[in-house]
């Protein structure tokens, strides 16, 4: 019995000490659920792609530094991408899916207006938030439908007001072309597919040009169009001073040298296609050619913090489309994000992460000033402009231009 | 005046690819029973091998030949391992083109990535004459089309394959039984289809980008012309892509320019109500006793 005693001693003891001397146990990280859901097949895919390689990046950089310090718990963001095939139906179902069966506490996604409303529905309820891109969804951000309970408390639009990015696209594009043609222009033509987002981002742009001083025709396409020569033929006719290719890059990019060879105008602006991609396709015309980016180009001189952001994105296996530029758009909101999780100190207050993000000023690569969301959810950076000179197909000069103040008369906002 | 004319050349060179898909479609319907929806990316598989090639370093005009080999054997591959199970049953045959369709977009996708595609004009010259443009390469594909098409019409018309397959569309049974190897016969019409296919991408990617999609955009209009035309029938194929072109190139002109496909599509309604077999008549597939 004695001996048995010394033995249940000596094991006690042997258990302390082993107690004593090994490393204090971390308790394990755990997983904050993050879902994005974006075309990965269809027509949006060049789109849909740079949402997810930009959420990759993130969430790569996010847990390779540690994760996030939450309370006394520390997070690796886990992804859950869900292709939503172009589709209204699938994004919904997927939305679904990520809220209600696999539980995220936040959706990156999705690349159109229709389809980040739809998923809305669906977040808005489960206080789940909601980060999407499209500039189309000022029309529903406003001080009544983002109130605490309302439908889009927890929906966040991560690119401008689209009032304020034509304002300082038109802006820029004016003053770039202006100088480098013969005449003052005073007449634009702008060419713009006839779909909800190009009807929607075409009526502010429209606006802006007119606020500047333009007469301006407004010409749709049906949407998929490749042989533009006869549209072309009909806006050569009247004698035009720019044509504006708007909204839709892949379509500009078809559209443009197609104008070229029956010299349409003598300017081009060409919304939506960056420098990067004018170049490596050795494109080239008898006349100037402005383009812009949302927010800034990859193709264009660059700030040494996105022209880090862009190698480590190319390098990750993303394309070089002409809507590379727009993952910027989602990047820098993982880090906001994760910076309102550890000030809230708990990922289970989705009210107090809005209240926390919209208290504040966050330095991220996307925006050369602090990000900061509006009352509406909504935030306003600058337009990169860019101008090629006749001719050449990478002799660009960039201009960052600010967004107006105000509306333009007769633009009602959003 | 000069823009009118502008607009009729402008209509020439809408209708040269549109037709060729459109013959395609109409030759493979009409003479092998097959309605193929993957036509379309067939073609799109044309543009992307003439996109490769180019890149590499290949003359257009050997690419386009390479672009016509490689979606010739994609036919055959197609036909060989699907389509032969379907022959009897068109409509499994259909859904099947649908269901391939979807998985070409997705395997050039995976293969190439979802951007656009583009190679340099091959021949960047445009003649002005009397006030029009008329652009080099258009002027060629145009040229093409046409040699294409007079090839199609003969073969069908006035060879002796041309009519043993003839016979084998008017009764296969029959046609067996007379020496014609009508199941070899429709394997040649699919190949040659998809042959004219490739080369339809080959001349679409000279003139404009593509994407993995392009070929769910051109297919609708490749069977509007087949339907306007005659399925079935190569020059009621001609008169389809001559009607399109013409309705695109005086609406975009007179008309509200975001319309133009509705107007296309209006124009094949009416004709399809006035003569539903088509402008020049069609065939109704092959036919067995």
């Amino acid at each position: 019995m004695k001996r048995l005693r010394l033995k249940l001693g000596l094991g006690i003891a042997a258990l302390g000490l082993f107690g004593v001397l090994s490393p204090p146990s971390h308790a394990a990280d755990k997983d904050l659920k993050i879902g994005v859901v974006a075309a990965e097949s269809g027509s949006f895919v060049s789109a849909g792609n740079t949402i997810v390689a930009a959420a990759k990046l993130a969430a790569t950089k996010i847990n390779d530094a540690g994760g996030i310090k939450v309370g006394n718990d520390t997070y690796k963001i886990k992804l859950y991408i869900r292709d939503n095939r172009t589709d209204v139906n699938v994004t919904v179902a997927a939305a679904l899916e990520l809220v209600n069966d696999i539980g995220v506490s936040a959706i990156w996604g999705t690349e159109t207006h229709d389809y980040s409303i739809a998923m809305a529905k669906i977040t808005g309820p489960a206080k789940v938030l909601q980060f999407s891109g499209n500039s189309s969804l000022g029309s529903a951000l406003n001080a009544k439908s983002v109130a605490p309970g309302a439908w889009l408390h927890y929906a966040f639009q991560t690119e401008p007001q689209e009032w304020q990015r034509s304002g300082s696209t038109a802006k820029g594009v004016l003053s770039l072309l202006t100088p480098m043609l013969a005449t003052k222009p005073v007449h634009s033509v702008v060419l713009v597919g006839n779909d909800a987002t190009g009807q929607y981002l075409s009526s502010h742009y429209v606006k802006a040009l007119e606020a500047d001083g333009q007469t301006v025709d407004l010409v749709k396409y049906p949407p998929d169009t490749t042989d533009f020569l006869p549209i072309l033929t009909r806006i050569k006719g009247m004698k035009p001073d720019i044509v504006h290719f708007w909204y839709n890059g892949d379509s500009t990019l078809t559209a443009f040298p197609q104008a070229e060879q029956i010299h349409v105008a003598p300017a081009y602006f060409l919304f939506g296609v960056d420098p990067g991609i004018y170049a490596q396709r050795n494109l080239k015309a008898t006349v100037p050619v402005a383009m812009s980016c949302v927010p800034e180009c990859w193709g264009g001189p660059k700030r040494p913090e996105v022209d880090d952001y862009f190698t480590k994105y190319f390098a990750s296996g993303a394309s070089k489309g002409p809507q590379s530029s727009v993952s910027l758009l989602y990047y820098d909101y993982f880090f906001m994000y994760a910076k309102a999780l550890t000030q809230v100190g708990s990922v289970d207050n989705p009210d107090g992460v809005v209240d926390a993000l919209l208290k504040m000023q966050y330095q991220g690569v996307v925006s050369p000033v602090p990000l900061v969301f509006n009352a509406n959810h909504q935030v306003t950076f600058a337009t990169e402009v860019c101008v090629v000179k006749p001719n050449t197909s990478d002799d660009f000069h960039c201009a960052t231009e600010q967004p107006p103040p105000a509306p333009p008369p007769g633009d009602a906002g959003g | 005046m000069d823009i009118f004319l502008q607009q009729l050349i402008n209509s020439l060179s809408v209708a040269s690819v549109t037709i060729l898909i459109g013959m395609g479609i109409t030759l493979i319907f009409g003479l092998a029973g097959i309605v193929n929806f993957a036509h379309g990316e067939f073609l799109m598989v044309g543009g992307m091998v003439t996109w490769l090639l180019v890149m590499a370093g290949v003359n257009f005009f050997i690419a386009m030949f390479g672009a016509m080999a490689a979606v010739g054997v994609l036919g055959y591959v197609a036909e060989r391992t699907l389509f032969r199970f379907t022959l009897n049953r068109p409509m499994n045959g259909f859904i099947m083109s649908i269901g391939l369709s979807v998985i070409l977009q997705n395997v050039v996708i995976k293969a190439l990535n979802e951007v656009q595609k583009s190679i340099p004009d091959p021949i960047a010259k445009v003649w002005v004459i009397g006030g029009v443009d008329i652009i080099a390469m258009r002027a060629i594909v145009v040229a093409i089309t046409v040699v294409v098409v007079a090839i199609t019409y003969f073969g069908i018309t006035r060879s002796r394959y041309g009519v043993a397959l003839r016979a084998s569309v008017s009764d296969q049974d029959t046609a067996a039984l007379m020496g014609i190897p009508v199941r070899r016969y429709v394997t040649g019409v699919f190949i040659y289809g998809s042959v004219l296919a490739g080369l339809g991408g080959a001349l679409m990617i000279a003139l404009f980008p593509i994407t993995p999609f392009t070929g769910s955009v051109v297919i609708i209009r490749g069977f509007a012309v087949s339907l306007i035309g005659g399925l079935g029938n190569v020059g009621g194929a001609v008169v389809g892509g001559l009607v399109l072109g013409l309705v695109d190139a005086l609406s975009a002109q007179y008309g509200y320019p975001q319309w133009t496909d509705a107007y296309s599509l209006v124009v094949m309604i009416v004709i399809l109500i006035l003569r539903p077999q088509g402008l020049l008549g069609g065939t109704l597939g092959p036919r067995a006793t």
